[in-house]
């Protein structure tokens, strides 16, 4: 049996414009052999968990230069508990603080990157940590 | 710099025949790049940036923004903006580079560089045209692609040591302690600003945000100047998502398409 292509979500919650890694991370995952949705610019959190339970994604990523993740990433993990998607990787990166990346961890949010984390790295967490689905 | 402005006059002079001289002149700002910033060693942050910054003054800019050291890694404290600040000011008080227009004019080596950016971006503008001019290119996602291939190559670039990164995969020092201040914003900034717009909501006259909200509407549909409008809304207190809802009422919304 054929394991299905593991299927992410990429999005930006929030007004930030910075779409360079993103786009990178989105290229290096469909080099990879993933599934990418890339969902690109202002989107909300409710836009964002709509859409990966539309395309029954495996991860949800979300990228957030603009200081508003901790807001951003609860409410996409709140609505993905509600929504039937707790089950399912919610992951991301930008410029966010240590400290404030322990706090996500408690709030069930994976591994964050940043900058100068390299591309390989961020490919194998998600193919190791995605749920992973046969069809 | 020194390509666009060369660029740049003979569009204006030639191309769009612009009569007033002062139209050929291209004037534009520089921001230092923030993708060359790194998260390691913030503190060599000031000195990428002071390198930036110089090379956008030698090129001529007009205005310029120089990052601050730890935008890697944050918002930028007030310490990091008042780097970033002096750094604009000692290349402007303090260096002599701004003492003359154009101070690498005639380096054989800035010459031939200028000369190849500019055929390079001619060919650019060939390709455009051929696309259709620049809105078909956007819409057939010709400049997301041209983009987010060069940020990727770049990142490739990095990851095979190609490019050298110092601090991050060349003259690293891995585990080595953060050492500056950075800023640190908590939810309660959110919470301040939701219970002032309530506020602002409360004490306004809602009659006039509605009347101002309709006229803008109303200039956005008819094609009309904007502005005014847009004016009398700020003076009603209307809030910019109140605006933008109204403009997007008639507008619409912009659905980027997925091209990486």
């Amino acid at each position: 049996m054929a394991e299905r292509k593991i299927k992410v979500i990429i999005a930006k919650p929030g007004l930030d414009g910075h779409d360079r890694g993103a786009k990178v991370v989105a290229r290096a995952l469909v080099e990879a052999g993933m599934e990418v949705v890339y969902l690109g610019l202002q989107q909300t959190p409710d836009a964002i968990v709509r859409a990966a339970v539309e395309e029954d994604a495996d991860v949800i990523g979300l990228s957030i230069l603009s200081g508003a993740h901790m807001s951003n990433f609860r409410k996409v993990r709140e609505l993905m508990e509600s929504s039937g998607l707790g089950d399912r990787l919610l992951t991301g990166g930008g410029i966010i603080p240590t400290k404030d990346q322990e706090e996500l961890k408690k709030l069930g949010v994976g591994k964050v990157f940043g900058p100068g984390d390299d591309l390989q790295e961020i490919v194998e967490y998600i193919r190791v940590n995605a749920r992973r689905v046969s069809g | 710099m020194r390509a666009a402005r060369r660029i740049w006059a003979r569009a204006m002079r030639d191309k769009y025949k612009a009569k007033n001289p002062r139209s050929w002149l291209c004037r534009f700002h520089v921001q230092t790049a923030g993708c060359s910033l790194t998260a390691q060693q913030p503190e060599i942050n000031i000195v990428r940036t002071a390198l930036e910054a110089l090379a956008g003054v030698l090129g001529g800019c007009q205005s310029l923004h120089t990052n601050s050291m730890d935008e890697a890694l944050a918002l930028p404290s007030e310490k990091a903006v008042e780097i970033a600040l002096r750094t604009q000011q000692i290349i402007a008080f303090e260096s002599g580079a701004a003492n003359v227009i154009d101070p690498l004019g005639g380096s054989y080596y800035i010459e031939k560089l200028t000369d190849d950016l500019e055929a390079e971006a001619e060919s650019y503008f060939r390709k455009i045209d051929e696309l259709g001019g620049v809105v078909k290119a956007i819409e057939q996602g010709f400049f997301q692609r041209e983009i987010t291939r060069a940020a990727y190559e770049y990142q490739m670039a990095l990851s095979r040591r190609k490019k050298f990164h110092v601090g991050v995969n060349e003259f690293a020092n891995p585990g080595q302690k953060l050492e500056i201040p950075l800023l640190e914003i908590d939810e309660s900034v959110e919470r301040d600003h939701v219970a002032l717009l309530r506020r602002t909501k409360a004490g306004r006259d809602n009659g006039a945000v509605r009347d101002s909200l309709t006229a803008l509407k109303t200039a956005a549909a008819s094609g009309r100047n904007l502005m005014p409008p847009l004016l009398e809304c700020a003076r009603r207190y209307t809030t910019l998502g109140e605006i933008s809802d109204a403009l997007t009422a008639v507008f619409g919304k912009y659905r980027e398409q997925p091209f990486y």
